[in-house]
């Protein structure tokens, strides 16, 4: 019976001088890889690669055929022959974009974001471009009319992780809950389905989402806190910083930004030009 | 015989530094800008988070284990519809992705049946999911007993349900605990996707404070370790447990 050796023996698979050899060889040699390659530089590219979500209607989206378009697009192609460099879209969630731009994965971000005082320690922004606001977007038979009857215990609000509604329903909703959700969707069937009694977003995209949903919902419009959106770049890359200001300037002069309202944002221009709000580039 | 504890030691300080040595080489070349000062502030958050998962995850756990034992059984079952039934729910759990049907459970089921937890929501969907997989496992377990086996049972008058009890299960248990230990990890993971209907879990909690801080990988390391901390002892607890049945049977 002693003849047998059990399954477990260690010594079957591996002599200790063959273990004490394979580990000492194994760490050379990973020093030798780390350290030799340590050294690299970083490359540069000749592509402007412009980071977005696709996932924003009008302003960044995909047609029929999944190619992006939208406002965003454009002005990242407009900025793109301004400067003589091939632009490269790059379909990202709103809430990695800055890390991707601190990482050096993307040079820019055109993705309708507004430039706050906490994301501008992170990277800088551009002059802005689009001026709007945050407001609400509640149930029809929803008694909220305001951002204070939003605010009381009981009450739920929708949010999308990561945007300016997101960080204002963090500093300012006290007593009532805030969810936070990924999809602009799912916050809009939260209100539709009175799970939540508002979500908290801009005014065009609040517009929007009140026309699909009519029988259901209910926008208010009246905005609460004004944002501006603006072009992000990278800290360290401040030589192109100059450029980026001087193609708005210039794209504004030339009409570019109207044109563009008027391809894409032609219904909310009306309704907005007829309730009052300020809409602009 | 174990090896030598020297020589134990030796080697798996070895192992361990090399992985050390190729995480520290990627995130040498990085070049990132570490603000651990930021996320810091924000522990609590990642804490309440960590002990969602845990409460949702031991829910689900529980529950999954039941309905993947009936499931499980009712393959078996002597009546028919019982046995397509199963067959049914078990083909359209396991061919679906978790994203689709916690939103289809949440918005459409739940919402007709005027559920209006969500937490009860997840864990339920968790562990209709997970019950599919460990049925599966618990199916592979019985049937690797051996038909002689039974005949043996059936010689010695057992009954159907003694069968079980004394010959079938000892035996199953030891098959299906590496798959099921392996089953409960991902549900583990799994529970991060619960995020999607607001959650406000582990995943969820980290990527808030990401969104906030913009320190992706601050928020998202400690969320690496904190699930790790959770799978690791289902891993060690069921290597333990195969051991302990090893010779049982």
């Amino acid at each position: 019976m002693n003849m047998i050796v059990h399954k477990s023996d260690w010594r079957i698979r591996s002599s200790p001088i063959r273990s004490w050899l394979a580990a000492g060889s194994l760490l050379s040699l990973l020093s030798v890889l780390v350290f030799s390659v340590a050294s690299c530089s970083t490359k540069t590219r000749e592509k402007l690669v412009v980071g977005m979500e696709l996932a924003y209607p009008p302003f960044e989206t995909t047609d029929t055929q999944g190619n992006p378009t939208g406002v965003s697009v454009d002005l990242a192609r407009a900025l793109g022959a301004h400067l003589g460099r091939e632009i490269e879209i790059q379909n990202l969630p709103f809430d990695g974009l800055i890390p991707a731009l601190k990482t050096g994965k993307i040079d820019l971000v055109i993705s309708s974001m507004t430039a706050t005082a906490e994301r501008a320690q992170s990277i800088d922004f551009s002059e802005p471009y689009l001026k709007t606001g945050l407001c609400l977007l509640v149930g029809t038979n929803s008694a909220v009319n305001s951002q204070d009857d939003l605010d009381q215990a009981g009450k739920t609000v929708a949010v999308k992780l990561g945007t300016t509604g997101h960080t204002f329903a963090t500093r300012q909703i006290k007593r009532a809950k805030v969810l936070v959700l990924d999809k602009e969707d799912a916050c809009v069937l939260e209100v539709v389905q009175g799970k939540a009694d508002a979500f908290i977003y801009d005014q065009m995209s609040t517009f929007k989402n009140w026309q699909r949903n009519p029988e259901t919902t209910r926008p208010i419009l009246k905005p609460f806190q004004e944002e501006s959106w603006a072009i992000g770049l990278r800290k360290a890359n401040k030589d192109l910083m100059p450029d980026v200001n001087r193609f708005l300037q210039d794209f504004r002069a030339r009409g570019g930004f109207e044109e563009l309202g008027d391809r894409y944002l032609k219904e909310q221009k009306q309704a907005f030009r007829q309730m009052g709000f300020p809409f602009y580039f | 015989m174990p090896p030598p504890w020297p020589l134990r030691l030796v080697n798996l300080g070895a192992a361990f530094f090399l992985i050390v040595l190729l995480f520290y080489f990627s995130f040498h070349q990085l070049n990132y800008h570490w603000n651990w000062a930021s996320i810091y502030e924000y522990r609590a958050k990642f804490v309440q988070g960590w002990i969602t998962t845990i409460l949702i995850s031991a829910s689900s756990l529980g529950l999954s284990t039941g309905i993947g034992l009936f499931f499980a059984l009712a393959q078996r079952s002597r009546w028919l519809a019982l046995r397509y039934f199963s067959k049914i729910y078990i083909e359209i759990v396991r061919g679906t992705p978790l994203l689709v049907q916690i939103l289809i459970f949440f918005y459409v089921v739940a919402d007709a049946f005027h559920v209006e937890n969500r937490y009860l929501v997840g864990i339920l969907t968790l562990a209709c999911f997970s019950g599919a997989y460990i049925s599966e496992i618990i199916r592979a377990g019985i049937e690797s007993v051996g038909k002689s086996q039974l005949e043996s049972a059936k010689a010695i008058g057992l009954t159907r349900a003694q069968t079980y009890r004394f010959v079938i299960f000892p035996q199953a248990l030891r098959q299906t605990l590496p798959p099921l230990a392996g089953q409960f990890v991902s549900l583990i993971k799994d529970s991060s996707l619960l995020s999607i209907i607001s959650i406000s879990e582990f995943t969820l909690n980290a990527r808030e404070v990401n969104s906030s801080t913009f320190s992706t990988l601050e928020s998202y390391i400690p969320l690496a370790i904190g699930y790790l901390l959770l799978t690791l002892p289902i891993s060690m607890w069921t290597r333990h447990l195969e051991k302990r049945h090893r010779f049982n049977t």
